[in-house]
């Protein structure tokens, strides 16, 4: 309807208003032509959304290690448990070959012994079980009874092995069924000191000693050459430091993972009559009341049904969630790092191109001194400093890099001073407020975001190159190049490992350069190839 | 002219720019003595013009007096009220009568805002200190808009428009439109046509002309182009390396040059009749405009002049009054009575510079 309104008032040239294309509208526009641009776009977009929602997806948490299911290789189509077995049966072959049982032709035989000698250990296991295999199909080949029994037990764990997800424990308290994550500290010490049948204040003893030894590892983690005394009074100092409540906060989510260890442990039994009795159909989800008062609320699965689509790591942990959590770190680096920087970068350069004379010159000075400075050995020792934490990795980082935005703000301010316009205002009588605020920092936006998406780039690199070190994100969180990082050392034997975090990581790469690159010729089409 | 009202009143301006040496600490090695001791009177109502060579301190000369410079001495007086003094508050009550046109009209306008915005940019800064007749609606501004972009002939549809989407004739006229926003008394106009096609110079300088009939604004006009300061200015300045080398009415000026350098200008300026063009005669200038870095005590022209006589050289001519309203610095008329007697005290600052060097000499 409103469209045919529209229509009624006839439009010419001295009642219409023209409405003008701005040079934002403009560079929109031809950034929207450039395909690559567009497409590198939309990947990151695509890459932020999912690092944003990790913890809404359908994937296991990222820390959770499942020792058997260690260096899993990736697969689309088989199980946890068949990987598993088929790795079993590699293994065995392998053996059975050198034994001499499964026999190879002489061809073959001898590039085994070449791979052997190369150490290509997958390419031998990959022949040996496709030979096994056929071999046992076609009667030529048997296994021996401990071989048997192995694979046998094997199988029936595969059969039988159930993980067990608490979701939430509570307990009748005083009257009220209550979320044991929801009790305060003296409730929680009470509820456990009745489970476990113990007098309360040995247990608060135990307790707050079990958190004072937890502080000292933290110390002796940070710095390994602390000892002693030494130890001593920084571990007082620390505890001080928490105070009675930061002290009973530990102490609190200590009791929770003990209440919890109990609850399944009790649990357990009832579980187990269920799946003997074959009551229980999996994936299965119940509360269980238990004899101690507690009521549990659980998830039972069979641990082996698992698919690693990518995989898992030497701890038996999901690549594809720690790739998923991995890449919140590392584009949470980028982004907070080119914030930090092009903040105190815009602060720094704008006072010396506005001000210009004396502090022009010393901010400038001091720039160009710092760009003297071995810049990855600075972050290092910030890091080494400061501890190895992710935020402090943001701030080492971003402390070093904001010089060349700097001195990019300053040219921009310095120039744009001295047009025209900005004349044209001054003339007008416009204050330096004024000037800044509406001519200075329109103008020069643009190349700040351009700028902005050719940095995180490479402050993802940087983190990377540092993760890999060893001195960026500590387990168990993961960031691309830590995955990379520990990858490095089993490269022959699970090239997976690295393979897959890198050309997650490179996609990601390309897409944000294609991008700003497409921005900057957007935003400037003179400039091109310029920058 | 005596009978007419004096409104802008330059007296021995000065504006040195000092000059940076290299080394850690930036200090002072200098000055650029742009403009060199400047005065004039400019009268309500009409158009001075402004000539020389580019380089000579013509801009400095109007941006001093728009007191975008701080200059280094003298006094722009305006309204009985020395500018240079004057404080913040005072000032911003006065500059609202002097406004600039640019020479560049690509680069005078901000980019990133509407035709709108741009020539509401003044009217707004006025409103929100309360400086002017009254406080503005958004609707009044309105209407004011769409008033000056009609006076300057632009259409009232493309206010919502961006600078880039304009020609250069267009972009001078939204020049104007925002130089008269505010309606000033005086309109400082630097070179305002020779970015333009030669067309359209024509144009915009009839708006000029068309303005200054019916509004009565008076213009201080710069122009490196003879013909176009004829066109449309009364008076008329020469300048040279920062001093004023003639000033007279526009007619006298042109049908009779006093100063050797206004002689030479003149005689390089083709003549649209081809029998006279051919036998124009031309006095040839050699040389480029010298750097306006050092003190002089001679006649600022002596190192070009095909005239120049020995005591040229001993001292800077004063203004000589050749009756009729025409002064010319040069010693070819000493006969005739002093208008202005010259100035070539140095300032505070090259007394300083002096006597570091002469103390570094006596080390
Ligand atoms: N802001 C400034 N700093 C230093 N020198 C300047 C500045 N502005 C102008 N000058 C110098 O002053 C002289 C006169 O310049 P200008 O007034 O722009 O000449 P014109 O407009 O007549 O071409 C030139 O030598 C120029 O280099
Ligand atoms: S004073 Fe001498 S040097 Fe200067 S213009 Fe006149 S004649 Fe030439
Ligand atoms: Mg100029």
């Amino acid at each position: 309807m409103a469209l045919f309104r529209k229509k009624e008032i006839a439009t010419n040239e001295f009642n219409q208003v023209i409405v003008g294309t701005s040079l934002t509208k403009e560079a929109w526009k031809r950034l929207k032509k450039n395909k690559l641009a567009v497409v590198g776009g939309v990947i990151v977009i695509i890459y932020t959304l999912i690092a944003l929602c990790a913890s809404l997806l359908p994937i296991y948490p990222y820390d959770e290690a499942i020792t058997v299911h260690r260096n899993l290789r990736p697969s689309l189509t088989k199980t946890a448990g068949d990987l598993m077995l088929e790795q079993e049966m590699k293994n065995l072959f392998f053996q059975a070959w050198r034994q001499g049982r499964l026999e190879l032709s002489d061809e073959e035989d001898a590039q085994i012994e070449a791979w052997v000698m190369e150490s290509k250990t997958n390419q031998v296991w990959d022949l040996v079980y496709a030979r096994g295999m056929e071999a046992l199909e076609a009667g030529s080949f048997e296994w021996n009874s401990s071989e048997q029994s192995r694979i046998d037990r094997m199988l029936n764990n595969i059969e039988t092995e159930t993980q067990i997800t608490i979701d939430k424990v509570s307990v009748v308290y005083e009257g009220k069924t209550m979320n044991i994550e929801d009790m305060s500290y003296e409730e929680l010490r009470g509820l456990y000191a009745s489970l476990l049948g113990v007098d309360e204040n040995t247990l608060e003893e135990s307790l707050v000693n079990e958190v004072r030894s937890a502080v000292s590892n933290e110390l002796r983690s940070k710095d390994s050459t602390l000892s002693g005394e030494d130890l001593d009074s920084s571990v007082e100092m620390e505890m001080d430091a928490l105070g009675e409540d930061g002290i009973h906060d530990r102490a609190s989510t200590n009791i929770i993972g003990y209440i919890e260890q109990i609850a399944q442990r009790s649990a357990n039994s009832d579980i187990q009559a269920m799946i003997d009795s074959g009551s229980m159909t999996f994936p299965y989800e119940g509360t269980f009341d238990l004899s101690n008062g507690l009521h549990v609320e659980l998830e039972v699965t069979k641990m082996h049904e698992r698919r690693y689509i990518f995989g898992t790591d030497y701890l038996g942990r999901d690549l594809l969630s720690r790739i998923i959590y991995g890449s919140q770190v590392s584009i949470a680096v980028g982004i907070v790092g080119t914030v930090t920087s092009i903040f105190i970068g815009i602060l720094v350069g704008s006072l010396a191109g506005y001000l210009g004379g004396k502090v022009d010159y010393y901010l400038m000075r001091f720039v160009d001194i710092m760009y003297g400075l071995p810049y990855m050995l600075l972050v290092i020792i910030c890091m080494a400093i400061f501890g190895r934490q992710i935020v402090n990795l943001f701030f080492a980082l971003a402390l070093v890099s904001w010089l060349t935005i700097a001195r990019m703000v300053r040219g921009q301010i310095m120039s744009l001073k001295n047009q025209e316009y900005v004349e044209a205002a001054r003339s007008m009588g416009a204050g330096t407020m004024h000037i800044i605020f509406k001519h200075m920092i329109p103008n020069s936006l643009s190349i700040i975001i351009v700028y902005s998406t050719i940095r995180i780039p490479a402050f993802i690199m940087q983190e990377s190159f540092l993760s890999f070190l060893g001195l960026g994100v500590q387990a168990p969180y993961a960031s691309w190049g830590s995955l990379i990082g520990d990858a490095v050392s089993s490269m022959a034997l699970y090239p997976y490992k690295l393979i897959i975090p890198s050309i997650v990581m490179v996609i990601f790469l390309f897409s944000m350069n294609f991008l700003g690159d497409g921005l900057r010729d957007a935003f400037d089409p003179q400039t091109k190839n310029q920058l | 002219m005596e009978n007419k009202e004096v409104i802008l009143s330059v007296k021995n301006l000065r504006q040195h720019f000092p000059i940076d040496g290299g080394g850690l600490f930036k200090k002072t090695i200098g000055y650029i003595r742009a403009v060199d001791g400047i005065s004039f009177d400019v009268y309500k109502g009409e158009t001075v013009g402004i000539v020389g060579e580019s380089g000579c301190g013509k801009s400095t000369t109007v941006r001093s007096i728009a007191q975008l410079y701080k200059p280094t001495t003298g006094q722009v007086i305006f309204h009985g009220v020395d500018l240079c003094t004057a404080d913040k508050d005072t000032l911003l009550k006065e500059r609202r009568n002097i406004q600039m046109i640019f020479q560049d009209p690509y680069a005078s306008l901000d980019p990133r805002m509407t035709v709108r915005n741009i020539i509401l940019e003044p009217l707004r800064i006025y409103n929100k200190r309360n400086l002017l007749d009254k406080n503005y609606t958004e609707e009044e501004l309105d209407e004011k808009v769409k008033d000056l972009m009609e006076k300057v002939g632009i259409n009232k549809a493309f206010v919502n428009r961006y600078p880039h989407e304009f020609s250069g004739g267009q972009r001078q006229r939204i020049g104007i439109a925002r130089a008269l926003a505010l309606n000033p008394e005086i309109i400082l106009a630097d070179e305002p046509v020779s970015a333009l096609d030669v067309s359209i110079q024509a144009q915009i300088l009839n708006l000029i002309s068309d303005i200054q009939k019916e509004m009565g604004v008076t213009f201080i006009f710069i122009a490196h182009d003879l013909g176009v300061i004829q066109h449309i200015s009364h008076r008329v300045i020469v300048m040279y390396l920062g001093k004023i080398m003639e000033i007279s009415s526009s007619d006298e000026l042109y049908s009779n040059p006093l100063h050797p350098y206004t002689q030479a200008l003149l005689s390089a300026a083709p003549i649209p009749d081809p029998k006279l063009e051919r036998t124009r005669q031309r006095i040839v200038l050699e040389g480029d405009v010298p750097s306006p870095d050092k003190e002089r005590h001679c006649c600022y022209f002596y190192d070009r002049c095909s005239k120049r006589m020995d005591k040229c050289a001993c001292a800077v001519p004063p203004m000589f009054d050749c009756g009729n309203n025409h002064h010319v610095a040069c010693f070819l008329y000493d006969d005739k009575p002093v208008a202005e007697p010259a100035d070539d005290t140095p300032t505070e600052g090259e007394l300083k510079l002096r006597k570091k060097t002469e103390n570094k000499a006596e080390n």
